[in-house]
């Protein structure tokens, strides 16, 4: 017998009475006002906000969120600014030492700041590696709390994502708040407005 | 005295470290709460995510085998192990058949609890920990002496001094920033050349065969990212039906552990990007056997937030390593008992019954319930204390006789007129680090009788 077999033989000699799958019982928080709540909450886990207006350049925001950055990378056609496609390196190594890192966000979150990221690049490691974070997000997608993020028709179609909520942070050392632990040093979100 | 009291002489012998810990860990209750009361419904959601749980456990197999299934599909190697020994065995044969020699982990109570990290390394794998927690402790020897909070307990100034012996930082410094900084430095080095990265897992998904791992420095990402072997190991219990099950976890865990609305990362592990290997040991060692404690079976919800250590009266004042199982607190003095009751009975008096960590635990764990029971259960298992019994008789005969009742309760009072040596001292434990209240001039029964009271 294999020990998966001595597992589950265990689990059903010691079989415990069934329950019942639980339904909802309670309305979720939302919020009236998304915009609104969503700049505040990224505030609160240390991102930045940008809300662009129709006909603003991203890659004006860009510049303007990190004027110093030497090294962009993103694989995405609208970051004119990019001076690295990641997709086209053979190593993610090469990646250690980018400034910024410019990843599109599928939707946020208003109820906690985070926002999913569906991996659309070769290397997962931009999400992370990259000092500072640019992630692009439509400002229509926005759901209120993660029963609405999960229950998404095309949640489930990922192969690695992550939600991401502001700036990597620990408070290992008596709990002080220190912010870049291992990721990115700073995170904005720029919501812009639908593709016509 | 039992052996959680002996250790924690030595901890609060340090006065001020005591109320300097102790703080630091109301403080993340205080956030906890905050967080609690800005969801409205949150009373709601324990109940559900508690009741989720339950039916999660009582469709164990099912919930296992369907992940399993699902995960497979999805391109992922799927291991059991009944015990520690064939967990630590699993990891060490995907290991040697990558050649690996340089590991890259992030926080798993489950490695701890399978003493992973010593047999690697003699077997000549170096397990490196990359959460900055683990890693402070890791490099001063020491396990840790908090769930999510492994450094806890040490002062920024012994940070300071062992990171200028193994990272060579500035001498006397100990900036939180500074030395933070300089082990993400180093571990950048680390997370570059390893060539197997290893993570727990919070939640395993069986409806999509993913597993999900929350981290607020983004270690387990970053640790993930490079090498061509992913080994994620998980309890049994960490399976949960779907999203919708997910969800109520997502929301709880983060606000109950450190006070946040979530971790900085949630990631989802469903599909091994192209090149890479990516292994899940799913562990029993002792959890399938819960199950038939009827009385115990709820600890199989937990979801190791540890908002109950945070809480914990007894844990803030005495110190993670006051405990004899290697996890803390309300949470670790039953699971402990679970796991043998021969060895970690000394724990079970670290408890005042406050029932705090029953009214935070996110799954409503009646955590507290049970550390009462064990205790009525020392008996029949004969580790009762010998002086605890032979007061429990006394106390017994005297309370069945209210002939005996009330002159007893007034020669108590003859108590407050003795010498402190008297009532202080080595042979009376309660009197060690406690002070006699004041009596009342008069007993309730003696007022009642002379009509004072209505």
């Amino acid at each position: 017998m294999g020990s998966k077999e001595e597992i589950f033989a265990r689990i059903k000699a010691h079989g415990v009475d069934q329950v019942e799958r639980p339904e909802m019982t309670f309305t979720p928080l939302t919020f009236p006002e998304p915009l609104v709540q969503f700049e505040k909450i990224l505030k609160a886990v240390g991102a930045n906000y940008v809300l662009l207006e129709k006909g603003q350049d991203v890659n004006e925001a860009i510049r303007k969120a990190y004027p110093e950055a030497k090294t962009i990378a993103s694989n995405l056609p609208e970051v004119t600014c990019a001076t690295v496609n990641p997709d086209k390196l053979d190593d993610p190594r090469e990646l250690n030492g980018t400034d910024v890192g410019v990843i599109r966000g599928e939707f946020g979150v208003l109820e906690n700041g985070m926002v999913w990221i569906n991996q659309h690049t070769r290397y997962k490691a931009l999400f992370f590696i990259a000092e500072a974070l640019v992630v692009l997000l439509d400002r229509n997608e926005l759901v209120n709390n993660m029963h609405e993020a999960y229950a998404r028709p095309d949640f489930d179609d990922y192969g690695y994502g992550c939600f991401i909520a502001g700036p990597s942070k620990t408070a290992d050392i008596e709990q002080a708040l220190v912010i870049g632990a291992h990721g990115a040093r700073g995170v904005t979100v720029i919501l812009q407005h639908p593709p016509l | 005295m039992s052996s959680h009291a002996k250790a924690a002489k030595k901890f609060i012998a340090d006065r001020e470290r005591t109320a300097w810990h102790d703080q630091a860990l109301y403080f993340v209750r205080e956030k906890r709460d905050k967080m609690a009361h800005d969801v409205s419904e949150w009373e709601e959601l324990r109940e559900m995510a508690s009741r989720m749980k339950r039916h999660t456990i009582s469709n164990l197999a099912y919930y296992l085998d369907m992940f399993e299934r699902n995960a497979t599909a999805n391109g992922i190697h799927v291991h059991w192990a009944k015990d520690a020994e064939e967990h630590n065995r699993i990891v060490y044969e995907i290991i040697q058949k990558h050649g690996g020699k340089n590991l890259v982990k992030s926080k798993s109570m489950l490695s701890e609890e399978c003493g992973l990290t010593p047999y690697l390394k003699a077997r000549g794998v170096d397990a490196v920990e990359s959460d900055l927690g683990e890693r402070i402790m890791q490099l001063m020897g020491m396990p840790p002496s908090h769930i999510v909070l492994p450094a806890i307990h040490v002062r920024r100034e012994e940070v300071g001094k062992v990171f200028e012996k193994e990272l060579h930082t500035e001498p006397g410094n100990s900036d939180p920033t500074y030395l933070t900084h300089a082990a993400r430095a180093a571990l950048r080095e680390k997370f570059l050349h390893a060539d197997i990265a290893m993570t727990g897992v919070n939640f395993a998904v069986a409806s999509s065969g993913a597993f999900v791992v929350c981290t607020n420095e983004g270690n387990a990402d970053m640790g993930t990212s490079f090498p061509k072997v992913h080994i994620a190991i998980m309890g049994l219990e960490k399976v949960i039906p779907d999203y919708g099950a997910l969800s109520l976890y997502i929301r709880l865990l983060a606000r109950s552990a450190t006070g946040q609305p979530s971790t900085t990362y949630t990631s989802h592990y469903k599909k091994p990007v192209e090149g890479q290997e990516m292994h899940v040991v799913i562990v029993d060692n002792g959890r399938s056997d819960i199950l038939a404690c009827t009385e115990h079976v709820n600890m199989l919800k937990c979801i190791r937030c540890g908002s109950c250590i945070n809480t914990c009266p007894v844990y803030r004042r005495t110190g993670g390593y006051s405990y004899s199982y290697f996890i803390p607190g309300p949470v670790g003095i039953n699971l402990g008992m679970l796991k043998s009751p021969e060895k970690y009975s000394g724990n079970v008096s670290a408890c005042s019954l406050c029932y705090s960590c029953s009214n935070v635990c996110p799954v409503k764990i009646d955590l507290a319930e049970q550390i009462y029971k064990w205790r009525q259960n020392l008996a029949p298992l004969h580790l009762a204390a010998p002086s605890k019994k032979f007061m429990e008789k006394g106390m017994k005969f005297v309370m069945e006789h209210p002939g005996l009742f009330y002159p007893a309760i007034k020669a108590g009072r003859i108590a407050e007129k003795m010498p402190r040596f008297v009532l202080y001292n080595s042979l009376d434990a309660w009197g060690i680090g406690r002070e006699l209240p004041q009596f009342a001039e008069e007993t309730f029964n003696a007022m009642w009788k002379k009509g004072k009271m209505k």
